[in-house]
């Protein structure tokens, strides 16, 4: 890799001389499109980014082999293969949006980032940008794997039920993005990417247990179902209970975590 | 120019920086210096912004750090340089850090040969020894070309090479009009570096001001094969002494007000001859910082 080659070309065609300082005149801060090329170039420049972006799409392929190896006990439709794609894409890629968000303090280079730009929260809201682009790139990967693994299958013989819905892809884009935003939410709050990362994985766990117990749990307060029903277009039905997981796991966590970055001592 | 007023902060009970007023002028090097935990690494990050103090303000030209639009054309900060990240590339860490200055990539190669890095640029940071990222550290500090630096124990890990390396460019960089604010808990570190120094100890400044005045002696040496004349000159002309050993006297300069020109007068004066005349050895900033931090060094060397 040579990172070299990502050039921002407003840098490039700078009249900036060197040992020019600020002398020219006041300065221009720093312009968010700026911020998320760098947030961008920071989540995808090192070799363990690469190999968790790889094991994303290595999983979504994978996964997909279940519905094509098993056609009798799996429906062959366009709805059961994607949601498919999306159980692979939720498992992996809120870790890609935890380690975006935690990186900075596990690595410590949150001391240079944010003497770098101190607005603070400018830092993350790039980086929830990245995150989302990233999700949107994986759900886009998901279709495009989802498309093949189905055409594979009509090659081989088999009667697909051809029923699509325009919606169920908007439904699925959600459900992507809303499982990488309970990362992004989990990693601006908590600030340790080992902590994080079980955390994302405990939760829905426990969650679903405790969900056994109290069928309030399960349909208020555990996401995963939540999100399963906006999976399934199953919106009219569960708007309310959807909007509660998205409120708990999304938007209170991310708000906390924000105010946290925002007020904490970097040492 | 980095000045602070009356920085203080708190963690639970205990104060680590109590009342730190710094003036850091342009076309100087200050050295921050006191012993490991005496409050230097709070400060400075309070002056960038990364810990809020409980009373005092810090600026730099004027401003609050964190109002600063793109403060790394302004001020060029290197508070650890193990705090990297381990996984990406030398080239790619001044990279990003060009980016966000919004300066050439240009910048980044001139920047790696002026820290002798051009061969290990595309190895990853975390196989740099801490000499090789401390270099990396000073060349992310310089690349948006800022006029202040600060830097926390930036000869940490360097080779007496290095540290001549860092004493040259600093040199420079005040020369040409920058300031600089470093922190060092080694004397002999500084003492070769800095113009300014101030120094600190649990917390509070214990002296500060200018190298040559903090280490000018504070008095004078004389030696007579006649003492007792000696002592009758001294007392006619006014002058307070200490005889010591071996027919050697000390005269205490006052501030400046007794000067050798006065002494040897009055030995003259009196007909006495004097076989030596001259400032005492000056204790050195060694055991002013010892004087000065003596509690908080024993502390540290028992609880080690």
């Amino acid at each position: 890799m040579n990172s070299t080659t990502i050039t921002d070309p407003r840098a490039t065609s700078d009249t900036y001389t060197v040992g020019a300082g600020t002398k020219g005149g006041p300065l221009a801060g720093i312009p968010l499109i700026r911020l998320v090329r760098v947030e961008w170039s920071k989540a995808t420049d090192t070799r363990a980014a690469r190999w968790l972006l790889v094991a994303v799409a290595l999983s979504t392929g994978g996964l997909m082999l279940a519905p094509l190896l098993s056609p009798s006990s799996i429906e062959q439709s366009y709805t059961s293969y994607l949601g498919f794609a999306a159980i692979a894409l939720s498992l992996l890629l809120p870790v890609v949006a935890i380690l975006t968000l935690t990186s900075e303090w596990s690595q410590r280079t949150a001391l240079t980032t944010f003497t770098q730009e101190p607005r603070r929260t400018r830092v993350i809201g790039a980086k929830i940008a990245v995150s989302l682009l990233l999700g949107v790139g994986a759900a886009a990967f998901g279709v495009v794997v989802t498309v093949a693994a189905l055409a594979l299958a009509a090659a081989s013989g088999r009667s697909l039920d051809s029923g699509f819905a325009p919606g169920l892809l908007v439904a699925f884009l959600l459900y992507v993005v809303l499982n990488v935003m309970t990362g992004v939410a989990l990693g601006a709050l908590v600030h340790n990417s080992a902590a994080a990362i079980v955390t994302s994985f405990v939760l829905p766990l426990s969650f679903g247990l405790l969900g056994r117990a109290s069928s309030w749990v399960a349909s208020w307060l555990d996401y995963s179902t939540a999100f399963t029903w906006l999976l399934h277009g199953e919106w009219s039905a569960h708007g309310s209970q959807i909007l509660t997981s998205v409120a708990v796991w999304v938007v209170l966590p991310l708000t906390a975590g924000l105010v946290r970055t925002a007020r904490r001592e970097i040492g | 120019m980095i000045k602070t007023t009356a920085l203080t902060k708190s963690y639970g009970n205990t104060t680590v920086v109590s009342g730190v007023s710094l003036h850091c002028e342009p076309g100087t090097i200050t050295g921050f210096l006191g012993p490991n935990g005496a409050g230097k690494s709070t400060t400075l990050r309070m002056i960038v912004g990364l810990a809020r103090p409980d009373h005092g303000t810090a600026t730099i030209d004027g401003h609050p750090f964190i109002e600063l639009p793109n403060p790394t054309r302004v001020v060029g900060t290197l508070l650890d340089a193990s705090a990297m990240h381990a996984g990406r590339t030398g080239r790619a860490t001044l990279t990003i850090a060009a980016r966000m200055a919004g300066v050439s990539n240009a910048r980044v190669e001139e920047l790696l040969d002026r820290v002798d890095l051009v061969d290990a640029a595309d190895r990853r940071v975390g196989e740099y020894s801490l000499g090789m990222r401390q270099r990396l550290g000073i060349a992310q500090t310089l690349v948006g070309d800022p006029q202040v630096l600060i830097l926390d124990e930036p000869a940490n890990g360097l080779d007496p090479e290095g540290i001549a390396w860092m004493r040259g460019l600093l040199r420079d960089f005040a020369d040409r009009g920058g300031t600089v604010l470093l922190s060092s808990h080694l004397l002999h570190e500084v003492q070769a570096t800095v113009d300014h120094l101030v120094v600190i100890s649990k917390g509070v400044v214990v002296a500060s001001g200018r190298l040559a005045d903090l280490l000018a002696s504070s008095s004078l040496q004389l030696r007579t094969p006649d003492p007792s004349g000696l002592a009758s000159a001294l007392r006619a002309a006014g002058i307070e002494y200490q005889p010591g050993p071996d027919q050697t006297f000390t005269v205490d300069v006052q501030g400046g007000r007794v000067t050798s020109e006065m002494v040897a007068r009055a030995a003259l004066d009196q007909q006495v001859l004097l076989t030596e005349l001259r400032q005492s050895e000056s204790a050195g900033l060694e055991q002013l910082f010892f004087s000065l931090t003596a509690r908080t060094t024993q502390s540290q060397e028992v609880a080690a």
